[in-house]
């Protein structure tokens, strides 16, 4: 114990140089934390906007329609939705039908895809409809509003207000036309987004197609991504009770994203692992450094009568009590910069020069971090066994050298 | 005298010399590394999005890109002054381009047609390399066609099998006529595998009744982040009624992810500068600051703060030099290894859409000498300063406070 | 026969007041706009039609045969010029399909393509289509009886799925043959106008043998339908309309 006392004493004689060492450790720790967090925060947002705009983080299919996307493969939601709705960590059931249409209106004609949604939940959920003005969001399941892509607007030569007429083949295979009128016009940024995007009550377009209250995707949105763990198996549950139904998480129902996210956070891993070892060569060296050149004093105490073991237990005491202060130090510097992080974020469009239009659909401008405290806390403890590793060849060299050459190493 | 000083010292002690030294070698080596790694990336992103489709530049009538009215074409000779420009172009494809009706059988879906040259077309895009079955257009291919794989799934063909196209033509008949499937890519776009088809540019212009005429020009360039200077370069060869646009322009979701890959690699790289010169800083300014008693000694056998601090600035001028030779050669030869080899996720991962291009999942680099040069810089001065601040305070002192410090 | 046509209609306009007095005069409108709208099919018919479409950038003239029965049914073959002779496109219901003997193949088209031009002309297949329906779709309303026309306004039923705003037909009102027909968008603007001539007598009705088709924003382009042949109640069958027929070369 007193030895520890004489550590920390030690520690303090060269103030100097304990305080470079300890600013090196913690400031590392708190970097590599900030960044991981800043990272792990973008992520889940990306995520998490994705999951909103395409099919949730569950989502419920009729068995085939998610590889062949065939209309005829729809059913009724109705009873799920409610008890689905009821789970606990469910934020959102939105179900939506698909369907290939022409709109036309007097002056044009476009391919669409006429998606009929439930506008309350979605307004509430899909990102799409963030910047829509209260007034120009759809009011009910089956009225002749519709919201429209902002290309598709133009292409067609229509103004809100306007009138236009959506074409296309029932269940039984008639051609069957419907007139909706311009509600609200969306914005995204994506071409093919803004280019084919018609947005109706689902009730009107499940009319329209002949199937009723029939729809071909129930998605379900989670308070957070971690609550699938959960929700996935009971959700499992109760599709067994429905033949012919399937639920699929959101790696499964978007390989896309999924797959971009992962490649993204492959590279992103291997730049940490990069960052990680520049990291470490800092830190042994700083350490090595700091040991290296005490071995003068080594030679003083090892003079003095202090046994070769002691001098090795008080190096290491050292280094371990400069581990953990640099440890705590790093991580609260962390945390500061974590939390600023999520708070105020980084935004995007102050790097970016004017010109460039941010839709803010596919990426939030403003990057927020988030907490991945499991990661700090495993990046911090290997700081502590790098300072400790770093600390043991000085140590047992220190223990073997000879107080008279020792002393003469200026 | 002062330099031959220098290099003694740091011959002399060695230990401490190599430990300041590995600092410097592996630190940069990793940064040049991950900077490397970086612009892999957003080549990849960039190459995923221009060489499946676009190209880097497109020549076209004006307004053609916006409506696609397939009466704003041109002669390929209006720009034949342009492709003589070896030194920006690498390649180029004329195309023409109809949308229509494609059938089989009792199923028809609509497409996407663009008519190319096969050769030409295999300098701008890399569709060739997406092929699933079949084998691409032939060179002398009198009416083979291309077609994306959800496209060929919906009609239910496969190679070898006879398509019809109907379209209206430019002199108001139905265009019609049979083509034969030669191959079927698959790219991981949703848009191109389920509408497009490159057919032979005569068989096209034929059936639209556009003999010798083309609606666009793709072109390849050496840097595709510098298009939009080339662009500039080649505006004033153009007659008036066309126009060039960059890959930014028609991909503006594109330019978005760019951009905010830009940002987040500035993050990530100012991070990793910090972390790197955090290492160096320490590691020179420690090095420096135990001679302390040293320079003490120096200055009272009569050396002049001057020279000491001279003497130092020496001393890891050399040392910031000599470890960034040994660290530009590592961060080269790794990411060298990037660019040859680079770590192959296909395992885990499947080719990625992504803003209108496809991503191959495989993690390479690309060996830019600015991501050399810069980090280079950056961290000799870094050296320099670590190694000035102490010396300068050294120089400063009493020689007897200075012997006296521990 | 104008005096004929005049007195059934008044004979019409007497009744409907009688039967349904809230509705005034809107069932003799609506019939005579039925008429108006089938008075190249009658019950059934068959044509030889020229037509001539011109745009900014082509002119094609084509010679055409034509079929049909009601307005449900009709096949249509191109026999003039040689290079789309045999082009032909049959109607039943609501569907279409082209033949193509260049590549000897059917083509139903899809809802997608419904858009488009038939045939290169200013007349979409969703004309060809939805026709038949405008006397159930739209509610009609005289605005204007004079010596010179009967102008006729045509409002969508609110939920109609139809494209245009309003329809203007003028009649004259010694014979009731349509002279023009105007379509509007929601906004008033004109965007079509169908101008008809050469009003002849075939089988015992007037009919305008020559029909232009004008898409009033591009001053350049215009579809004229001229009828050479026609004739009335030539006692088709429903069978005649099939698949078979439509790849007959001749």
């Amino acid at each position: 114990m007193d030895l520890l006392a004489l550590a920390w004493k030690n520690l303090w004689r060269n103030r100097r140089r304990t305080l470079i060492t300890l600013a090196a450790l913690s400031l590392s720790l708190m970097l590599i934390e900030a960044a991981h967090n800043l990272s792990f925060g973008v992520y889940r947002t990306m995520i998490d906007s994705g999951v909103r705009a395409g099919s949730g983080h569950l989502t419920i299919y009729r068995q085939g329609y998610l590889a062949a996307r065939d209309e005829k493969l729809s059913f009724d939601p109705d009873s799920l939705a409610d008890t689905i709705t009821g789970f606990d960590g469910v934020a959102a059931v939105l179900p939506r039908l698909y369907l290939a249409a022409l709109a036309q209106s007097s002056r044009e004609s476009r391919g669409v895809l006429l998606t009929g949604i439930a506008p309350r939940i979605e307004r509430r959920i899909n990102p799409f409809l963030r910047k829509l003005p209260d007034a120009q969001m759809l009011t009910s399941l089956n009225g002749r509003e519709a919201i429209l892509g902002s290309r598709l607007l133009k292409e067609l030569q229509l103004k809100p207000g306007n009138k236009f007429v959506v074409t296309l083949q029932d269940r039984s295979g008639d051609l069957v036309s419907e007139m909706f009128r311009v509600h609200g016009v969306v914005e995204t940024g994506i071409k093919n987004v803004d280019k084919t995007l018609l947005l109706v009550g689902r009730e009107r377009a499940g009319a329209l197609a002949g199937i009723g209250h029939e729809i071909h995707e129930l998605a379900i949105i989670l308070n957070s991504p971690d609550a699938e763990a959960t929700v996935y198996p009971r959700l499992q549950a109760l599709i067994s009770q429905f033949p012919g139904l399937e639920a699929v998480s959101w790696e499964r129902a978007m390989p896309n994203l999924f797959n971009a996210i992962r490649l993204d956070y492959a590279s992103q891993k291997f730049i940490f692992v990069i960052m990680l070892l520049i990291v470490t060569i800092g830190v042994v060296n700083t350490l090595l450094m700091s040991v290296m050149e005490r071995f003068r004093e080594f030679g003083i105490i090892l003079a003095v009568g202090a046994s070769a073991m002691r001098l090795r237990t008080l190096v290491l005491l050292e280094a371990l009590l400069l581990g953990v202060v640099s440890m705590l130090l790093g991580t609260l510097l962390g945390s500061l910069a974590t939390w600023y992080l999520q708070v105020v974020g980084i935004d995007m469009r102050s790097f970016i020069e004017q010109s460039l239009e941010f839709g803010g659909v596919v990426f939030d401008p403003v990057l927020r971090a988030q907490w991945d405290l499991l990661w700090m806390v495993q990046v911090a403890v290997y700081l502590l066994f790098l300072t400790l590793g770093a600390a043991l060849y000085p140590a047992v060299k220190a223990g073997r050298i000879n107080p008279v050459d020792a002393m003469r190493h200026h | 005298m002062l330099a031959r000083l220098a290099l003694r010292n740091i011959w002399r002690n060695r230990r401490r010399t190599l430990l300041t030294l590995s600092a410097m070698v592996v630190s940069s080596a990793l940064l040049i590394l991950a900077l490397g790694v970086f612009s892999g990336m957003l080549r990849d992103m960039l190459a995923s999005a221009t060489e499946q489709y676009y190209g880097h530049l497109v020549i076209s009538a004006k307004g053609y890109q916006d409506d696609r009215d397939m009466y704003r074409n041109y002669s390929p000779e209006a720009i034949e002054t342009i492709l003589q420009h070896k030194q920006s172009i690498t390649g180029y494809s004329l195309r023409l381009r109809s949308f229509g009706l494609l059938s089989f059988a009792r199923n028809s879906s609509p497409a996407e047609l663009l008519g190319v040259i096969p050769a030409l077309e295999k300098q701008v895009t890399s569709l060739q390399n997406s092929l699933v079955a079949g084998s691409y257009l032939a060179a002398d291919s009198p009416a083979g066609a291309v077609l994306g794989a959800g496209l060929a799934r919906r009609l239910g063909v496969k190679p070898g099998d006879d398509l019809v196209f109907v379209t209206q033509a430019a002199d108001g008949s139905i265009g019609n006529d049979l083509l034969t499937v030669s191959g079927v890519f698959s790219t991981g776009d949703y848009g191109h595998d389920n509408s497009l088809v490159l057919v032979p540019l005569g068989w096209l212009q034929r059936v639209m009744v556009l003999p010798g005429r083309i609606h666009e020009t793709a072109l390849r360039i050496d840097d595709p982040l510098a298009a939009a200077a080339s662009a500039a370069q080649l505006r004033p060869l153009l007659p008036a009624s066309l126009e060039i646009l960059t890959w930014g322009d028609l991909l503006p979701e594109m330019r978005e992810v760019v951009a905010s890959y830009n940002v987040s690699r500035l993050i990530v790289v100012t991070i990793l500068y910090l972390a790197t010169g955090l290492g160096i800083l320490n590691t020179f300014f420690m090095s420096v600051m135990e001679r302390t008693r040293e320079f003490g000694v120096l200055l009272a056998i009569g050396m002049r703060p001057g020279q000491i601090r001279l003497l130092v600035f020496l001393e890891t001028f050399f040392m910031g030099l000599f470890g960034l030779a040994f660290g530009i050669l590592g961060g080269v030869v790794l990411s060298l290894y990037m660019v040859r080899v680079g770590i192959d996720l296909s395992g885990t991962l499947t080719p990625i859409t992504y803003a209108g291009g496809t991503i191959l999942p495989r993690l390479g680099a690309v060996l830019e000498w600015s991501n050399v040069l810069i980090p280079a810089l950056c961290l000799l001065v870094v050296s320099l300063l670590a190694g000035f601040l102490p010396a300068n305070r050294a120089a400063r002192m009493q020689p007897v406070a200075a012997i006296r410090e521990e | 026969m104008a005096t004929l046509s005049r007195l059934l209609l008044v004979v019409l306009f007497f009744f409907s007041i009688m039967a349904v007095p809230a509705l005034g005069e809107q069932p003799d409108l609506r019939r005579l706009i039925r008429q108006v709208e089938r008075q190249y099919t009658g019950e059934s018919s068959i044509a030889t039609v020229e037509m001539t479409v011109e745009t900014g950038h082509w002119q094609r003239h084509l010679t055409m045969e034509l079929w049909s029965l009601g307005r449900e049914r009709f096949l249509v073959r191109i026999v003039a010029p040689a290079k789309e002779k045999g082009v032909a496109t049959l109607k039943v219901d609501n569907e279409v399909w082209n033949y193509l003997p260049k590549v000897d193949r059917v083509i139903r088209v899809p809802p997608s393509m419904m858009g488009g031009a038939w045939m290169g002309s200013h007349i979409t297949n969703d004309d060809l289509v939805k026709a038949n329906k405008i006397d159930e779709d739209y509610d009609f309303q005289l605005l204007e009886e004079n010596a010179t026309s009967w102008v006729i306004e045509a409002l969508p039923k609110p939920t109609a799925a139809v494209i245009w705003g309003k329809i203007i037909y003028r009649l004259n009102p010694e014979t009731l043959v349509p002279e023009r027909i105007d379509y509007f968008d929601e906004e008033d603007l004109l965007v079509r106008q169908i101008s008809f001539a050469d009003v002849q007598l075939v089988n015992g009705r007037r009919v305008p043998l020559r029909m232009t088709v004008l898409p009033v924003e591009k001053p350049a382009e215009k579809t004229v339908l001229q009828y050479r042949r026609l004739q009335f109640d030539v006692g088709l069958e429903k069978s005649f309309f099939s698949l078979g027929r439509l790849k007959e070369r001749r």
